[in-house]
C-alpha cells in the first residue's frame, strides 16, 4: 500500500518522500530507508503516511499528530472503536497544540468514479428516496490465509467484515447516514484453523427507515463486489470494484429511471444506461483531497475520523448482534480489545 | 467522454417489417421520384465528406432508389452524393406528415420516455440544472411527444419548434432558439435529413448561449445494420438518410464547429432483428460468418448480439450529448 501512496504522491506532485520504513531495508529504494517508526522524524516531514497493520495504526497515527504531523492512514482505522476514539483524541489535541493537522483514513472506495457517479444521481434527486440497498464484497480468503496477521483477531480486530466488508458499510454510510438497528450472522465455515470469521450477514435499518443488507465474504470463490441502491424512481447497481489486482473486474454503474403505465405505476424493467469505468483514479484522488487539506486547508468530505468512528462503531454492532459469534469472540483468547 | 450503453427490450420484428413502415418507405420513394423528375428543383454536389471534410472524389459511389451515395473511406460516414434545398426537404417531410395525420400514429411512449430519462440522468450526472428545453422538429414528426412532456417531464419547460421550411442557414432556428434562450436543445430526427448537417449544429452552436447542452441523435454507418447491408438495409429510406453519421465523422465534425463531446452512445436496438429478418428471407445471400450466425439465431441469441453492439459503439442509431 505504501508504494501505491508513494506513486500516487508522484502523479500529484507537491509532495517529496523524505524517508520510508519498512521491516527490511530496501537496497533498491529510491528514498532513504529506516526500520524503525521512531527514526523516521529525524527526516523532519511534514506528514506521514501509515500503511501499517491494524494493531500498529493507533499508535503510529497518535505518534505522529503529539509531534505535529498530519496524517494519511490505511483504513481500517485500527481494530475497533476504541483504537478510533483514542486518535479522535490525538487530532483534538494536535489542533490544539499545532492547529490545522489533517487525519485522514483511506476509505477509497467512496471516490471510485462508478460510486461518485451514483452519488451525484442520488443527490441531484432525480431518483427519488433511498428505500434499500444490498452490499455483497467478497474473495476466496487469500494466499496464507491462516497465517496473515489479518486474520489474528489481537492484530487486525477481525476477519473478512473488518478488513474488506467495512468498505461497503463505509458507502453505506456514505448514502444513509448511520445505521441504529442491527441483526446479524457472523460464521467461520471454511477457514477453521483461524479465529476470525470468514462471512458475515447482517440487515440493518437507520433512523428514517432505510434498510440495509450487507454480505462480506471470504469464500467468495468468485471475487465480487455489488452494490445495489433501490430508490423511488429507479434503481442504481455498482458491479465490479477496480483494484490493484483487478480481480474485481472494472466498475460498470447501472442506472435506470422508472417507467410509468397511464396509471402512474412503474412497468417492470426499465430502460437502464450502464456506464463502464475502466481506470482506478481513487489513490489519485484520495491524495489531491489530502494534499488540499494540509495545503490550502480544505475540509475533508471522505475519510475523516469522526466517518472512521462511525464505520467501525457499525462493525462492532455487527459482531455483537449475533449472540453466538459474540460469546465466542469473547471466549477467544487472542482477541485483543483495548 | 462517456460512452453508455442504454438497454432494453429487443422490439418485435413487426416493428420494422410491418405494413406500417412499408408504406412510409414507399411515400418517401414516390416524393423523391417526382423530387429527380421536377427539373426547377435545385440540387447541390457535396463536394467533400460532410462529417470528416474528406474530398468526395476519395469516396466510393453507389446508388440507392435511383440516388447516389458515397461511402466516406476517411471516416466511414455514408452520404448523398448531391441533396436538395433544405426548404424543398423541409416541404416534402410537411407533406409526408400531413398525408399520414389521420393513420393511427402507433405507441411510442417507450420511446419518449428513454428521451426524458436521458435528459434527466444526463442532468444529474453533469450536476447542472437543465430547466429549459427546446425540441427541435421532433413535436412533428412525433405529435403525440409534446403531451408526453407535460405528463412526465415535471420539472422542465419545454419550447417546441416545428417544422416549418427553413433556409439554408436555418435563420428560422437560430431566431427560435435566441429567444427560447433553452439550457438544452433536444434533437433527435433531423441530422440524417439535413441537406446541410453541418450548417446545422454552426446554427445551434452560434445561437445558443455558451454552456447548453444540445441531446443530438442520428442514425449511425458504424452500426453492424448498415456495415453489412449498407443502404440495403429497410431503415435506409434515402430522403431519411442523407447522411449517416460514423462515430468518428460526427466527432470529427463537433470539434470542427467548436462543440464539445460530453457523450457518445449507440442505443440502436434493431441492428440483430434487422439482420435476422434479411438473412433468414434471402436464403441466396451468403456472407461468411453473418448468414449461419443469424439463420440459426434464436431471440436470446438476437438479444445478446445487440448488447455488444451497444456496448461496442457499433448499432445503427447514435446519440451524442454535445456542450455549446
Amino acid at each position: 500500500m505504501g508504494r501505491i501512496r508513494h506513486d500516487a504522491m508522484d502523479r500529484h506532485g507537491g509532495f517529496e518522500v523524505v524517508v520510508a520504513c519498512d521491516t527490511a531495508l530496501d537496497p533498491t529504494a529510491s528514498v532513504p530507508m529506516v526500520t524503525d517508526p521512531m527514526a523516521v522524524y529525524d527526516y523532519a516531514p511534514d506528514v506521514i503516511v501509515c500503511s501499517v497493520p491494524n494493531m500498529m495504526i493507533p499508535d503510529v497515527v497518535c505518534t505522529a499528530l503529539e509531534r505535529g504531523k498530519h496524517v494519511f492512514s490505511e483504513k481500517p482505522p485500527g481494530r475497533n472503536s476504541a483504537d478510533v476514539r483514542r486518535m479522535m483524541e490525538a487530532e483534538a489535541a494536535a489542533q490544539a497544540a499545532h492547529g490545522g493537522r489533517v487525519l485522514k483514513f483511506g476509505f477509497n472506495h467512496r471516490v471510485h468514479d462508478a460510486i461518485e457517479e451514483a452519488k451525484k444521481l442520488i443527490d441531484a434527486g432525480t431518483m427519488g428516496d433511498l428505500y434499500f440497498m444490498r452490499g455483497v464484497y467478497g474473495k476466496a480468503g487469500g494466499p496464507n490465509y491462516a497465517q496473515n496477521w489479518r486474520n489474528d483477531p489481537a492484530l487486525s480486530g477481525g476477519g473478512i467484515l473488518i478488513d474488506q466488508g467495512i468498505h461497503m458499510l463505509d458507502l453505506f454510510q456514505m448514502f444513509a447516514g448511520r445505521f441504529t438497528d442491527v441483526q446479524s450472522f457472523v460464521q467461520r465455515k471454511f477457514w477453521t484453523d483461524v479465529p476470525v470469521e470468514d462471512n458475515a450477514f447482517a440487515l440493518m435499518k437507520n433512523a428514517q427507515g432505510i434498510v440495509a443488507s450487507v454480505h462480506s465474504s471470504a469464500t467468495q470463490w468468485q471475487h465480487t463486489f455489488r452494490l445495489e441502491l433501490y430508490l423511488r424512481n429507479g434503481f442504481i447497481s455498482v458491479d465490479g470494484i477496480l483494484s490493484a489486482s483487478g480481480s474485481y473486474g472494472t466498475e460498470v454503474l447501472t442506472v435506470a429511471l422508472n417507467r410509468l403505465d397511464a396509471t402512474g405505476s412503474p412497468i417492470p424493467n426499465p430502460e437502464s444506461q450502464e456506464l463502464r469505468f475502466t481506470e482506478d483514479r481513487s489513490w489519485d484522488k484520495e491524495i489531491a483531497e489530502f494534499h488540499a487539506a494540509v495545503v490550502e486547508g480544505a475540509a475533508l468530505r471522505c475519510g475523516t475520523s469522526q466517518q472512521a468512528l462511525d464505520v467501525m462503531e457499525l462493525v462492532e454492532a455487527i459482531y455483537a448482534a449475533d449472540p453466538e459469534w459474540s460469546t465466542t469472540r469473547q471466549q477467544t483468547p487472542q482477541t485483543a480489545t483495548e | 467522454m462517456q460512452t453508455p450503453v442504454f438497454l432494453d427490450h429487443l422490439p418485435d420484428i413487426d416493428a420494422v417489417a410491418g405494413q406500417k413502415p412499408a408504406k412510409y418507405r414507399l411515400r418517401r420513394n414516390q416524393a423523391l421520384g417526382a423530387l429527380l423528375l421536377d427539373p426547377t428543383d435545385p440540387w447541390q454536389e457535396r463536394k467533400c465528406c460532410p462529417a470528416c471534410g474528406q474530398a468526395s472524389d476519395k469516396n466510393p459511389i453507389f446508388s440507392q432508389a435511383l440516388m447516389e451515395f458515397r461511402r466516406c473511406s476517411g471516416c466511414n460516414s455514408i452520404y448523398a452524393a448531391r441533396t436538395p434545398d433544405q426548404a424543398t426537404l423541409d416541404r416534402l417531410r410537411l407533406e409526408q406528415i400531413a398525408a399520414t395525420a389521420a393513420e393511427p400514429q402507433g405507441d411510442r411512449e417507450f420511446e419518449f420516455t428513454s428521451l426524458l430519462n436521458w435528459i434527466s440522468l444526463t442532468e444529474a450526472r453533469l450536476e447542472r440544472r437543465l430547466d429549459r428545453v427546446l425540441d427541435i422538429r421532433f413535436a412533428s414528426q412525433a405529435p403525440a411527444w409534446p403531451d408526453a412532456t407535460e405528463r412526465l417531464s415535471h420539472n422542465r419547460a419545454w419550447d417546441f419548434l416545428h417544422l416549418e421550411p427553413d433556409s439554408p442557414d436555418f435563420a428560422g432556428l437560430r431566431a427560435a432558439i435566441a429567444q427560447a434562450a433553452p439550457r438544452a436543445i433536444l434533437m433527435p430526427a433531423e441530422l440524417d435529413r439535413a441537406a446541410d448537417p453541418a450548417a446545422l449544429l454552426a446554427a445551434l452552436k452560434d445561437a445558443a448561449a455558451p454552456g447548453t447542452v444540445i441531446f443530438a441523435a442520428s442514425s449511425c454507418a458504424d452500426g453492424l445494420e448498415y456495415e453489412i447491408l449498407g443502404a440495403e438495409s429497410p431503415s435506409f429510406v434515402p430522403l431519411d438518410r442523407l447522411t449517416v453519421f460514423s462515430i468518428k465523422g460526427f466527432e470529427t465534425l463537433s470539434a470542427r464547429l467548436g462543440l464539445k463531446v460530453l457523450e457518445v452512445s449507440t442505443p440502436g436496438r434493431l441492428d440483430a432483428v434487422i439482420l435476422d429478418r434479411y438473412f433468414k428471407s434471402a436464403e441466396n445471400r451468403s456472407i461468411p460468418f453473418w448468414s449461419s450466425f443469424f439463420r440459426e439465431a434464436d431471440k436470446n441469441r438476437l438479444r445478446d448480439l445487440q448488447i455488444l453492439l451497444q456496448r461496442s459503439l457499433k448499432s445503427g442509431v447514435l446519440r451524442f450529448i454535445l456542450e455549446t
